[in-house]
């Protein structure tokens, strides 16, 4: 252990509980957003970043015009919220690097506690291995196959998972942990 | 900037882009081919070298390389009313959709942004205050949008900035419709 949370000045105490519960309450809404953007299903994360190009792979020779009548009800329809390759690229550019800096974070807060050196391996690379199962789900999901999907709803529960183990442990640690037990 | 704060972190936190409609699509089609009863999808596949020429007219490629105009009619004649396109723009704070309608002669009969993002919205809002659509109002296929420009110091940065993109979804618009609509 690199230093101890549990005996830390109550201000860093504090400050572990904010940056903790913060990323607690953005982990809620991201979930939440999910939900309304992509789902939690398999089925509903392959429709948002299959390639529909999977279904047409290739360009015609020369180019095709086909015309059909539409109602305007048509219009309406709410056609499932999609990634392309563009917005993944971007995604992917965005988010990585704020998952690693959160990742990091949440591992300067595992240094502090008290558990296994293996533990402390175990956890510091779970919370750098979700991001990745995460965007390497998208990216498997849209060039090889929709099966994939799975990993990316793996690497979000392994992301949830992560934040849960160490914002628990940090806060017993912290807060309730009696100090004969402690020491 | 607490705003902007909280909608960077929640942006960050975050794998989707939300997506936000500002003016649903059958409001959009009303609105922009008035009086139209009945509707067609023309949908264009677009071949290697028709995409390549969009893409050095605009750089850009439509998703699946497939372009589609939807045109309204109206009456037992079917007296065409307008053609319409739904343009995606991707920019670094998710993307647009930019709806663009041709009167009969061509010209541009008006341009209504139907999608933005949680974050772009009060951009977007800021740069259609300022009259950024009525500015492309008869527009040729053949013209280059500026209408971001013309909106000068109206405007905070952010709104110029996404007027911008506006400006770059009614180009594609207007080059998917001068290559690929009025020559077939």
């Amino acid at each position: 252990m690199l230093y101890d949370l549990s005996r830390a000045d109550v201000r860093v105490k504090w400050l572990v509980t904010c940056l903790l519960l913060t990323f607690g309450l953005a982990y809620g809404f991201g979930g939440w957003m999910v939900a309304l953007y992509a789902g939690f299903s398999p089925k509903s994360v392959a429709a948002t970043y299959a390639s529909s190009e999977m279904s047409m792979p290739m360009p015609p020779e020369s180019t095709v015009v086909v015309e059909h009548p539409m109602t305007m009800s048509q219009f309406a329809e709410v056609a499932p919220h999609q990634v392309d390759t563009a917005l993944l690229v971007q995604d992917t550019h965005v988010h990585v690097p704020m998952y690693g800096l959160i990742a990091a974070c949440l591992a300067v807060v595992v240094l502090g506690l008290r558990m296994s050196r293996r533990t402390g391996l175990a956890l510091v690379s779970l919370l750098f291995a979700a991001p990745w199962l995460d965007f390497l789900g998208m990216w498997l999901t849209k060039f090889l196959a929709a099966g994939f999907a799975w990993l990316t709803i793996l690497g979000g529960w392994a992301m949830a998972a992560g934040l849960m183990i160490v914002t628990v442990a940090a806060l017993w640690q912290m807060w309730l942990m009696k100090e004969r037990t402690a020491t | 900037m607490t705003t902007l704060l909280r909608a960077g972190l929640a942006a960050a936190l975050l794998h989707i882009t939300p997506t936000v409609v500002l003016v649903d699509r059958p409001d959009a089609v009303a609105q922009l081919l008035p009086g139209a009863d009945k509707f067609f999808a023309r949908e264009v596949h677009l071949s290697d070298a028709d995409a390549h020429k969009l893409h050095e007219a605009v750089d850009w490629s439509p998703p699946d390389g497939v372009l589609t105009f939807y045109s309204g009619r109206r009456g037992a004649g079917g007296a065409l009313v307008g053609v319409l396109e739904f343009v995606r723009v991707d920019t670094p704070h998710g993307p647009l959709e930019v709806t663009v309608a041709f009167d009969t002669t061509g010209a541009v009969r008006g341009v209504i942004v139907t999608k933005a993002t949680v974050e772009t919205k009060p951009w977007v809002q800021e740069a259609l205050r300022a009259g950024l659509v009525t500015r492309y109002r008869g527009l040729k296929p053949s013209d280059s949008p500026a209408a971001a420009a013309a909106l000068g110091g109206a405007v905070g940065e952010l709104p110029l900035y996404m007027a911008r993109e506006v400006d770059k979804g009614v180009a594609r618009a207007l080059a998917a419709y001068r290559l690929f609509y009025q020559t077939r």
